[in-house]
């Protein structure tokens, strides 16, 4: 009995070991996403991976931090309106925004120009795509490098005529 | 935008919008007493809008207890066990002196502020009830509720269902929250839903220890709280990298029980519930904040034992009228599956070499419309192979991959159409099965020869249920037990429970080359001469290719199995009580349409220094749907057994 025992608990500090030792990815240099602003990395994912990250998904579970409280603090990443909205969006959407920008086309183009202010979205679409490789320089760019990539571009084109973000 | 406390109170009172009190206003203390009397005469306190708002439900021995577990939510300190005393502090508390806490400063505890402005929805449904005097008792400002409200600006309310995991069946019975719509809409006409603000109810876990994890879910350790965020996060967590399915069902609740949501999830915020996965869980207490913005939905009634995310969406369809729309956004793999569906041979072939990092040198032989097509597609592809590791930085090399292919998509310059997807015909999870299944039924077989059947299952689904509403490629059941009574032994036998058994039929396709797996943990009477009709505790898995037919109707699998059974009695592994078996396994199933199925099972077993060395068992079930019941017929064939039945399956719940 005893050693039933023994081995259960040994066999339950082993499981949390193993996963500290696999979920450490400065470990390994592969942590791109520590300053990840309001990116999808930081705020969706954490550092949780493996098994706890499946369970999560099971069980509906979140690693929790108060950022998305509902009365307790704030969080700059919820913001939906203005420059911040805009900056917040992008950061959120990378991935996705990168895609559509380079399809010129597609919901967060449109959403983000409403949150711009923008007079037309395939315009945003179209200017968006045009300057693909200079506003979205890949995953290695630091997300907050690309959301002012995308928002000077709003501002400068004044063609664009994005007035919420002025 | 006319201030959020107004804004809620005109709603409530149904009286058009007034000024809040200056800051010079002060309440009236000679009219407490007037409303605490009133609220008494009335019996206020046993308001079923009350009780809601309090989240108190009747205990089993009598009284209430309210399931909200944080004190915050209460102003009486017996307040969790006594809505009486809680609705005379919350009248006291909002003639207290002081102000609401002023957003420029930090509170350091939210507790501290004005009870009007904690408790929004209590304000203005009391307000309502007691038609409070807003002379004498002059609302407050309350700024950082005032923020809440503006950030959220609902109009609308939505309920998302986010599917099983299709494909992946990790989770397991898919998840509900709330989206509070803006309804802003782009000029062209889009709607503008990823900007809305998306409300759940998620335990807050603590310990990233897999065995405790699962433990403290399951005793309710952790605390549950609910969270607001962007919907846009939902959106790409769920429908992007992890390919769910998401079913928005949209309430037909008006003005003021939107605004009541909204005062009433203010309230939520500051407490916590004990989560509990089976129970109460993200389905539960999210209708339990509906129930009590509308005290007229009957929603909660409506739950089983267990509460699935499935059962909550039929809890709304449940209130006649409550669904106004129902929408369906599609997951990254039902969105490649669109885009690749109209493409032929040789463009798909392109797909794959571009999005295996290949160079297409068909592309240039294209049309600009076929190349939009085909590099759209491979970025489906690529994000459907490597989206998570892309976002979470753990694939480099598939970043390199996707930008090259954006930068090539980039350079064409033309625009790609929308992509239109219309909902799957096998509909959402309000078009599924009750979860729970009881069946009776008789059997005979040569050795026993005939007897009685009862059967149960808690969750969920099998492979040969009725297929509406549920993906085609999943088996997820959860506690089912199998009795039977044979006429000549005239006692109840055991013949099959499984704790957990899950069945994942994965076609091997062009792009997805996934393994079929199926897993077991339960116990079942051994057929063979390992013993005397012993039953056996068992663990199985199996794994291999499987392939699934376009449309459903034919899917079949072939798998590497291992298993593990064990019983006092049994002559396994050189006599000791424990037997591993290794094997093929095979599946076959047939549906015709969603009334009828088809299931054929085989097993061979090797089983090492074991008595006896070999063992296989073959079966065929069928069954027939009308409408809440199937009729199955079963045959089954093993070294020492053989028998057949005849079950009438029941759905529930």
């Amino acid at each position: 009995m005893r050693r039933a025992l023994w081995l259960v608990t040994a066999f339950i500090l082993s499981a949390g070991v193993a996963r500290a030792d696999a979920e450490n990815p400065a470990a390994h240099g592969k942590s791109t996403y520590g300053l990840a602003g309001c990116g999808l990395g930081s705020m969706i994912f954490g550092d949780q991976k493996g098994a706890i990250q499946i369970l999560a998904a099971t069980t509906n579970a979140t690693f929790g931090t108060q950022t998305f409280g509902i009365s307790s603090g704030t969080s700059n990443c919820v913001e939906g309106s203005g420059p911040q909205g805009a900056r917040n969006f992008i950061e959120g959407n990378r991935e996705a925004l990168a895609k559509d920008a380079a399809r010129g086309s597609g919901e967060t183009i449109a959403t983000l120009s409403a949150i711009a202010g923008c007079k037309d979205a395939k315009a945003v679409g179209f200017a968006l795509q045009k300057r693909f490789a200079q506003l979205f320089p890949g995953e290695k760019t630091p997300v907050e490098q690309v959301s002012q990539n995308v928002i000077k571009e709003l501002r400068s084109d004044s063609s664009l005529a994005c007035r919420k973000i002025g | 935008m006319r201030p959020a406390r107004a804004a809620l109170l005109a709603l409530s009172l149904s009286t058009p919008g007034f000024a809040l009190a200056g800051e010079g206003a002060r309440p009236d203390p000679t009219y407490l007493p007037e409303l605490l009397a009133a609220a008494r005469n009335r019996s206020l306190s046993e308001d079923r809008s009350w009780l809601r708002l309090g989240h108190w439900r009747k205990r089993l021995f009598g009284g209430w207890e309210s399931e909200a577990d944080g004190p915050r939510l209460f102003l009486s300190p017996q307040g969790k066990r006594d809505p009486a005393a809680e609705l005379e502090a919350t009248l006291s508390g909002f003639f207290a002196a002081g102000d609401g806490a002023p957003l420029d400063r930090k509170l350091a505890d939210p507790s501290l502020e004005h009870p009007q402005c904690r408790f929004p929805a209590r304000f203005a449904w009391l307000a309502a009830a007691l038609r409070i005097d807003l002379e004498r008792l002059p609302p407050r400002s309350c700024p950082r509720f005032e923020a809440f409200w503006r950030r959220v600006s609902a109009r609308s309310v939505t309920l998302v269902f986010s599917s099983y995991y299709l494909n992946n069946p990790a989770s397991a019975f898919g998840h509900t929250f709330l989206r509070l719509g803006k309804e802003e809409m782009a000029s062209s006409g889009e709607r503008l839903d990823l900007i809305d603000q998306a409300v759940d109810f998620a335990a807050v876990t603590d310990t990233s220890n897999a065995i405790l994890y699962a433990f403290e879910g399951l005793f309710g350790l952790f605390r549950g709280e609910f969270s607001a965020r962007p919907y846009f996060y939902k959106v790409r967590e769920y429908a992007d990298y992890e390919s769910r399915d998401l079913w928005e069902y949209e309430l037909s609740l008006d003005q003021r029980q939107v605004a009541m949501l909204v005062g009433h999830l203010w309230e939520l915020g500051q407490t916590w519930f004990d989560y509990y996965y089976v129970t109460e869980n993200c389905s539960y207490h999210v209708l339990g904040a509906l129930e009590a913005a509308d005290s007229n939905l009957e929603l909660l009634s409506h739950l089983g034992p267990a509460t699935l995310p499935a059962d909550s969406v039929k809890a709304l369809f449940a209130n006649p009228g409550l669904i106004r729309a129902v929408r369906f956004r599609a997951s990254a793999r039902t969105q490649l599956g669109a885009r690749t569906a109209g493409l032929t041979r040789d463009d798909l072939d392109a797909v794959q070499r571009l999005a295996e990092g290949g160079d297409s040198a068909a592309l240039g032989a294209m049309s600009t419309d076929e190349r939009v097509r085909v590099i759209d597609a491979a970025l489906d592809l690529v994000d459907v192979r490597h989206g998570r590791d892309i976002v979470t930085g753990a694939n480099p090399a598939a970043d390199v991959l996707r930008q090259r292919l954006l930068e090539k998509r980039s350079a064409i310059g033309v625009p790609s159409p929308p992509l239109i997807i219309p909902a799957p015909s096998a509909g959402g999870p309000e078009r599924g099965h009750g979860s729970m299944r009881i069946g009776l039924g008789a059997m005979t077989s040569r050795e026993e020869g005939a007897a009685l059947l009862a059967e149960g299952r808690l969750a969920l689904h099998d492979l040969a249920d009725p297929p509406a509403g549920f993906s085609p490629r999943t088996q997820i059941e959860f506690f089912k037990l199998r009795l039977s009574v044979a006429d000549r032994r005239r006692a109840v036998r055991l013949e099959e429970a499984s704790l957990v058994e899950v069945t994942s039929l994965n076609p091997i396709e062009r792009f997805e080359r996934r393994i079929s797996w199926k897993m077991r943990v339960g116990a079942t009477r051994v057929v063979d001469g390992g013993c005397d009709g012993c039953v056996a505790g068992l663990l199985a898995v199996g794994g291999g290719p499987g392939l699934v037919s376009a449309g459903g109707a034919f899917s079949a699998a072939l798998t590497a199995d291992a298993e593990l059974l064990a019983a006092p009695e049994l002559r396994g592994l050189s006599g000791r009580g424990v037997r591993p078996g290794v094997g093929p396994g095979v599946l076959l199933r047939l549906l015709a349409g969603e009334r009828a199925a088809v299931v054929g099972t085989g097993s061979w077993r090797w089983l090492p220094f074991a008595s006896p060395r070999t063992s296989y068992e073959i079966g065929v079930e069928a069954r027939v749907h009308v409408g809440a019941v199937s009729v199955a017929a079963r045959w089954r064939k093993a070294p020492r057994a053989e028998d057949v039945g005849l079950v009438l399956l029941i759905y529930r719940g």
